[in-house]
């Protein structure tokens, strides 16, 4: 691994160079709470006085560039009786993401392996993913955030460079050509012995501030063994089957279709919706049988793709631990309290 | 669709139907209608599929002979009674056209109050027959129902779509959010808005909470909607128990769930 | 310098063989070739690849299943019904439940349609040859039996005693009768069985599970050592079936159940057919009974 250091300004004409000829998006305030605490989320920026890199979690993640919520997957158009299909994959640039956090990045490698790596690739992320120029950046533990448990916590891959903010330069790790090709236009230096240490110790005050901890120890056994457990009822009780964590989720891929024909009866299209397993007809098939008609059983099953189904494939979970579903569930279901209570702790 | 006649397009080979559709209005704002007129760019495609024999709002023509009649309204007189058997006794299919047709819509509203009050209030002394306000499937049988206030013109040309290609209409289960979501809103709750989204049916697009105002609940409930834990949700948000009833009630779609939550108020005050 | 980042275009449309990102969406224009009407409620279409070197390459195992789009109405994974020995030429027994199959029951001979597939787990034949073979199925889970029915005949010499058992609700609901004959006439040993028979019923009354009993009373116990079972049908008669069969001590290893759910990609990544955690799409829809037994959900 290549590493190299350069002073905050130039961060700027980093940006410039790079926003001259390409899409960049990156984290932006869009507004207040009503506690008066920014709102962020990903977007097209042009000024890197709008970029927000000191912000804490986007209220979703960049899903609409690699996932996006809704995306025609094919169009037909339809002639006397015969049609003919055509499939757009709906990118045609490479996008630039200037600042995502280690739990982001961990959260598409994870989705690499179920959607690009298996017998069938799905196209629709491949093309997206590819070409997705990605520079990390470190980040501050909020007291939602528990990536730490979820291994989550730093990126060893899935990124072009990684930034980590050293007081007065960032200390950067390069992991492709491009990237440290298009470092030549700034003033970077070789780190030396006191950067590194300096870079130690900035990971180790980080790994200190984590406050929430998921103990994950046998989860896949435990949520085998407690799959008729009351707790389970109690949640489901409170959901309110509004597919809102689904929706927020770096990891959540599950989808819908839905073909419609044009009132002109000469096209018709094939859409694709990202989908939530807690809302209520994810398992319904035709005929109307529906396989998990409980909320309480949407829920469990969420838990059971995410912490056991996906950690029996790829010996990982399906979650990074970014806090967003718990922070954006209304009836304040978090992953944190849902996992202990399950193994049968004090919430 | 049995009484459809079948027209020369086919669709994969399977014949179409063309049926003779008749517009009405019971007591409405008649908005609903508006919004098909509202269609120029598809009105023509539109008018292919359907034969429309009847709409007071876009043409002088008028004929009882029609297989689909769409039902704007709530009905809150005795004529309108009489109107609606004879239009259901003419249609094949009726459709309840808008919130008002499916819950009573805003015009529920007056339900609330002792009827002398609110004729009194609104009409002053003018003498006006008016009674409690229903939907249509309180006096007819109902074959569909399309929600909103107004409906959704996209949604209603998909009906249509589906109608000339024989295709049963299903509505979305899942509620507002998920739209809300998919439209990346802000949720409103986070800037303090109160929302019905979680509990309303979804297909609106979540047209108004994209327009930071927060979901007034008018396609009713979603399939398992949780109105116990979004009542808690409002208070622990801070709403009184009066803006969460506001909302529950106001257009007709949640009146179970309301009845039970007046209740609960009237007990506790 | 050039700072202007270059389009990655990884997929090449001329690709389209499993593990190509082509592959993903790459339907199959077929036409409906023929319309049996079985019952009221189930017709068996044949569906034939228009291009001839598709409709050849296009194999399948029994057990295997296929996606059927109907541009504009929707798409659905349906069961092969016929053998695997007629490729890209197959028959779907469809039964009219839901938008799809009720168009579908509209759509005229000769309409063209696109398929997907195969996917997912097959009834692994060659594993039985020289075995005893019990065919199970109730309702329309003889649509998937069926496949492995002609598997069978076509290499009738590669298996010992076979018995198909059958059972429905009603007469009327049975489908393939016009093909009992052929069957017996492979020496294939046939039972069937309805539940609620009509004044015209000269056959069997009962379950599926009164069936076997008979046939376990007629066979000696070194019978069921050398036995496979395939079982197709609802849950509920799966698992009745299969714990009889356990009682003859035939492994959960060597019986067979295929599952059915929601799918719309048949690739593992809708997530719509998982049970428990287990995409029915890619470790299904055939399943031994073992693994079935450990699935959350399944039964």
């Amino acid at each position: 691994m290549i590493f190299k250091v350069f002073a905050k300004e130039e961060l700027r004409s980093f940006f410039d160079t790079l926003a001259s000829s390409n899409k960049v998006v990156g984290p932006v305030g869009i507004g207040k709470d009503r506690h008066g605490d920014t709102l962020f989320a990903f977007e097209d920026v042009d000024r890197f006085g709008d970029l927000r890199l000191d912000y804490t979690t986007t209220r979703l993640p960049a899903k609409r560039f690699f996932l996006p919520f809704r995306e025609s997957m094919a169009s037909f158009s339809l002639e006397k009786g015969d049609w003919k299909k055509d499939i757009s994959y709906n990118i045609d640039r490479p996008h630039i993401f200037f600042g995502l956090h280690p739990c982001d990045i961990n959260a598409l490698n994870k989705l690499d392996k179920v959607l690009l790596g298996s017998a069938y690739p799905m196209p629709y992320y491949a093309v997206k993913r590819k070409n997705m120029f990605i520079i990390g950046i470190d980040c501050t533990p909020q007291p939602y955030c528990f990536c730490r448990s979820m291994g989550s916590d730093t990126a060893l891959h899935g990124f072009d460079m990684f930034l980590t903010d050293l007081g007065d330069r960032y200390f950067v790790e390069i992991l492709s050509d491009s990237a440290y090709n298009l470092l030549k236009n700034i003033r970077t230096s070789d780190p030396v012995e006191g950067d590194h240490v300096h870079y130690m110790k900035v990971v180790s005050e980080k790994t200190r501030k984590f406050v929430t901890r998921v103990d994950t120890t046998d989860l896949t056994k435990i949520l085998d063994m407690e799959f008729q457990s009351d707790v389970w009822k109690q949640w489901g009780d409170r959901c309110l089957g509004c597919g809102t964590c689904a929706n927020v989720c770096p990891t959540c891929y599950c989808y819908n279709v839905d073909e419609s024909v044009d009132i002109s009866l000469q096209r018709a299209t094939k859409d694709k919706m990202l989908y939530s397993c807690t809302v209520i007809d994810f398992a319904q098939v035709a005929g109307g049988h529906n396989f998990r008609p409980e909320r309480h059983s949407r829920l469990k099953y969420r838990y059971y793709h995410k912490h056991r189904g996906f950690v029996e494939a790829y010996e990982e979970s399906l979650c990074v631990g970014c806090g967003r579903c718990g922070e954006s569930c209304l009836a304040g279901i978090t992953v944190p309290e849902v996992i202990a209570s399950v193994r049968g702790e004090e919430v | 669709m049995d009484s459809g006649r079948q027209q020369s397009r086919t669709y994969l080979g399977v014949p179409l139907f063309r049926p003779r559709v008749g517009f009405f209005e019971l007591s409405s704002c008649e908005g609903c209608q508006l919004q098909l007129l509202n269609n120029e760019a598809t009105l023509l495609d539109f008018l292919s599929l359907v034969e429309v024999v009847n709409f007071r709002e876009a043409m002088k023509e008028r004929s009882e002979d029609y297989e689909i009649a769409f039902v704007e309204g709530s009905v809150t007189r005795e004529d309108e009674i009489e109107r609606l058997r004879k239009i259901r006794e003419n249609a094949g299919i009726l459709v309840a056209f808008g919130s008002c047709a499916c819950f009573g819509g805003v015009n529920q509203l007056k339900n609330r109050f002792s009827l002398d009050w609110v004729k009194n209030e609104v009409y002053g002394n003018s003498p006006i027959k008016t009674d409690f306000v229903r939907p249509l499937e309180a006096v007819v049988k109902v074959d569909l129902k399309i929600f909103g206030c107004p409906v959704k013109k996209e949604e209603v040309e998909k009906i249509i779509t589906h109608i000339a290609l024989g295709q049963e209409v299903v509505h979305h289960k899942y509620p507002v959010c998920m739209e809300c979501k998919a439209n990346e809103n802000v949720c409103l709750f986070d800037i303090g808005e109160p929302c019905l989204g979680p509990v309303t049916r979804g297909g609106c697009d979540s047209w108004c909470p994209t327009n930071r105002a927060g979901c007034w609940g008018c396609r009713g409930p979603a399939e398992d909607a949780n109105l116990e834990q979004m009542e808690k949700i409002m208070k622990e948000n801070g709403f009184s128990p009066d803006t969460i009833l506001d909302r529950i009630e106001c257009f007709g779609g949640f009146s179970v769930y309301a009845e039970k939550l007046r209740k609960d108020l009237g007990d506790s005050r | 310098m050039e700072n202007r980042l270059a389009f990655n275009d990884v997929v090449d449309p001329k690709h389209h063989r499993k593990n190509d990102l082509g592959f993903f969406e790459y339907t199959y224009k077929a036409e409906i070739t023929s319309i049996h009407r079985l019952t009221g409620m189930e017709n068996l279409y044949r569906i034939q690849i228009v291009n001839p070197e598709d409709r050849k390459s296009f194999t399948f195992q029994p057990g295997q299943f296929l996606m059927l789009e109907l541009p504009g109405i929707g798409e659905a994974p349906f069961s092969i019904s016929s053998s695997p020995s007629r490729h890209g030429d197959v028959e779907l027994c469809i039964r009219k439940a839901g938008n799809l199959t009720n168009f579908l029951a509209r759509v005229p001979r000769g309409a063209k349609v696109g398929i997907r597939g195969p996917f997912g787990t097959s009834f692994p034949m060659e594993k039985m040859y020289g075995q005893n073979l019990f065919l199970i199925a109730g309702g329309l889970g003889l649509a998937p039996l069926r496949s492995a029915i002609s598997y069978v005949q076509e290499n009738r010499s590669h298996f010992n005693n076979v018995d198909i058992i059958y059972g429905t609700k009603e007469p009327s609901q049975l489908l393939f009768t016009y093909q009992y004959d052929l069957w017996t006439a492979d020496d294939i040993t046939l039972s069937i069985t309805v539940d609620k028979p009509d004044p015209s019923w000269k056959g069997e009354v009962g379950l599926i599970t009164g069936i076997l009993e008979r046939i376990f009373s007629e066979r000696d116990d070194s019978f069921f050592k050398n036995t496979y079972a395939i079982v197709c049908g609802p849950p509920v008669m799966f698992k009745f079936v299969c714990n009889m069969l356990t009682q003859k001590d035939i492994p959960m290893e060597k019986m067979f159940v295929s599952l059915e759910r929601r799918m719309h990609c048949g690739m593992g990544k809708c997530c719509r057919c998982n049970v428990g955690s287990t995409y029915t799409c890619l470790k299904g829809p055939v399943f031994d009974y073992w693994t079935v037994m450990n699935l959350k959900e399944a039964i």
